[in-house]
């Protein structure tokens, strides 16, 4: 597929690279991706992706909405995502707890649909100006129920783009709500990048090419045909427990095969849905593991830390759940410490605890101040880590 | 239910989860003898109900469906009417899903003149859930929530969807089936957000704590209550107390529908004539 849409832009622009913002990255994420269908409601720091999609979509006849409220914004784009359209809608945090029980709905009715949370710090108004990663535990279990997650993390304006259209691939091709994570400082900071280069890109989990389509539900085992609207005569859709028809049933047997093939359509499929970095492979005896903005200063800190001669691994994680449990055990296996930088009090940790502390010591390193982990402050937590271990 | 309607049915969904003597189903059939007289299509209709008794609706209809969640049908509705302009988008809602946790979903797709019907099953009470106060219960109703009796008022939908901006604005009884099929035909002629008050009746729920008894007279007493419109005009407010003014209450043809405006501003956009701001 040609990336004609940011090439359409590029035309009046810079001939080898655009400078954007985050936020507009993922909004031209999405338009390559071919949403055509937006729905939303302003919040900082998320609302220049919705101001985008106003600006762009009727130009590519699409559906651009601003609702009364999130609630509102997250059902629409579930009705546009029932007709066919692959659906997106873009939060922070308070707009994000709102959705929670629509997007339960898009896991029981097999709605692809794309949320994309610019984290702020919470809770509640919280900070609404100053970044966070307060929101994770929030995107894998935010809606009641036992219920598959599938979510990512973006570190800078590339990702806000590539992986927004990893979030509409996988979307389509699992039939389920995304999340895609990012916070304040990556939406809202400019960076320039090639949208060719961004689209095919090569990660240690593999090398991937999200300007294909290659959505084929139909390939998945687990998926259900889906129950489109004006596609066959009479679909029905419901977020009571249903079977193949689409309409609700009772019986013990069917639902529960019913919601275990809701959880297995993306746990079989760890593998395609997990994208990661190593970096520094095997070299040292600490491996930071990071997700989005602690993820970029987590590698600055690799190279400061090796020039001082203090070697160190860094797995970049992309996608946080499904849970990379392989990558995470294989690392656990060959390190002393796996450190863990967040901008919360250690949610994800506790996450990497549970399928390492069998192998290695996790230590979370939390910050909930409204500013980001810095290189130095990184490396000088790994220098104290390797001192400690030499001192025993 | 005669065999003409039954095309429009999911006859092997039946029997149907309602009460005997409930006004679910006499609603739902003025609805069906107005599908039969639209001739609607299957293919593009689109039902869309909410969660409650009412929305229950949806489920037993053999046209593209949707059993959404509590208090968002309109909003999904929204989303499918702009995704799909050729659809007919009907929504099925109850007073607890449309005028309570639907309520501002409800006011907002008035505001926009949306070209979507939206039936709303007032029973006065929240039947499902067991018997609790809605926003319809009237002052001194006795509900499971209101034990001594309801201290609230109640919403007039009407006006308060007129007020919105809905452009068909109707109100009619489970007891008068055939002006209630009339208006929702009507309804889903007009081009632009229509909302039909369904007057119905719970004496499950509603009637064993509250007079008259039972589905017969409560039914009655629906039609001891309605005054037609035009009788309306010729009465003072205090004689209008407690009465159900039926008929078509409000109809603006000129105002503009959302779906057509949206489609205008494309088409502008797309010849290059709006560069935006």
């Amino acid at each position: 597929m040609e990336l004609w849409y940011t090439h359409l832009l590029r035309e009046k622009l810079d001939q080898d690279s655009l400078l954007v913002q985050g936020n507009r990255a993922s909004a031209l994420g999405a338009l390559d991706a071919g949403v055509r269908f937006f729905a939303g409601y302003p919040i900082t720091p998320s609302s220049e992706i919705m101001e985008t999609m106003a600006r762009e979509l009727p130009k590519v006849g699409g559906v651009f909405l601003q609702m009364e409220d999130e609630i509102a914004s997250i059902c629409a784009c579930i009705g546009g995502s029932l007709t066919g359209e692959t659906s997106m809608t873009a939060t922070s945090g308070p707009g994000f707890s709102l959705m929670q029980e629509a997007i339960g709905y898009a896991i029981m009715a097999e709605a692809p649909l794309v949320i994309v949370n610019v984290m702020r710090v919470g809770p509640s108004t919280g900070r609404p100006t100053a970044p966070s990663q307060g929101d994770v535990m929030q995107a894998r279990w935010g809606t009641h129920g036992d219920h598959p997650s599938i979510v990512l993390a973006a570190s800078n304006v590339v990702d806000m783009y590539r992986l927004t259209m990893a979030a509409v691939r996988f979307a389509q091709r699992f039939r389920t709500p995304v999340t895609l994570l990012a916070d304040e400082v990556v939406g809202h900071m400019r960076e320039s990048f090639s949208p060719e280069k961004a689209g095919r890109y090569r990660l240690s989990s593999g090398d991937f090419d999200f300007t294909e389509n290659y959505s084929r539900p139909d390939l998945v085992r687990e998926v259900h045909p889906p129950h489109q609207l004006g596609a066959f005569r009479h679909p029905h859709v419901t977020g009571l427990v249903h079977d193949e028809t689409g309409f609700p049933t009772n019986d013990p047997q069917k639902s529960a095969e019913f919601l275990r093939e809701l959880h297995d359509k993306v746990a079989h499929h760890r593998d395609e849905l997990c994208l990661y970095d190593v970096k520094n492979e095997g070299r040292g005896r600490v491996c930071i593991v990071a997700y989005g903005s602690c993820a970029r200063s987590a590698r600055a800190a690799m190279d400061l830390a090796q020039h001082e001669g203090l070697p160190v691994e860094v797995l970049h994680l992309y996608t946080l759940f499904p849970l990379p449990v392989e990558i995470l055990q294989r690392v656990a296996r060959r390190v002393e410490f796996m450190l863990i930088p967040e901008l919360n009090l250690g949610q994800y940790a506790r996450e990497v605890r549970k399928m390492a502390e069998q192998w290695t010591t996790v230590i979370s390193m939390g910050k909930i101040d409204g500013t980001l982990i810095t290189p130095r402050e990184l490396v000088d937590r790994v220098s104290d880590l390797v001192g400690k271990y030499e001192n025993v | 239910m005669t065999s003409a309607l039954d095309r429009f049915l999911h006859t092997d969904r039946l029997p149907h989860i309602w009460c005997s003597g409930c006004g679910a189903g006499m609603v739902t059939g003025a609805f069906l003898r107005a599908a039969a007289k639209l001739d609607l299509q299957k293919e593009t209709t689109a039902i869309i109900g909410g969660i409650g008794c009412s929305s229950r609706a949806a489920g037993y209809l053999d046209f593209g469906t949707v059993h959404a969640i509590h208090g968002r049908a309109l909003a999904f509705a929204t989303g499918i009417k702009m995704a799909r302009p050729d659809f007919t988008v009907i929504v099925f809602t109850g007073d607890g899903d449309g005028a309570a946790i639907g309520g501002n979903h409800l006011i907002h797709a008035c505001r926009r003149n949306i070209d979507i019907t939206c039936i709303l099953f007032n029973n006065s009470i929240y039947g499902m859930t067991g018997g609790q106060a809605s926003p319809m219960s009237q002052e001194d109703d006795v509900s499971v929530t209101a034990p001594y009796g309801q201290a609230e008022r109640s919403f007039d939908l009407c006006r308060l969807t007129e007020a919105a901006g809905a452009t068909y604005v109707a109100r009619g009884t489970a007891y008068a089936g055939r002006e209630l099929e009339r208006l929702i035909r009507d309804g889903v002629r007009h081009k632009g957000f229509s909302f039909i008050e369904a007057v119905s009746q719970c004496p499950t729920e509603y009637g064993k704590r509250n007079p008259p008894k039972g589905a017969i007279a409560m039914l009655e007493d629906q039609r001891d209550r309605s005054v037609s419109v035009k009788e309306a005009m010729g009465m003072t407010s205090g004689e209008l107390e407690s009465k159900l003014i039926t008929g078509l209450i409000y109809k603006d043809e000129s105002a503009p529908e959302f779906q057509e405006s949206y489609q205008r501003m494309l088409e502008r956009v797309q010849q290059g004539s709006d560069g935006g701001n």
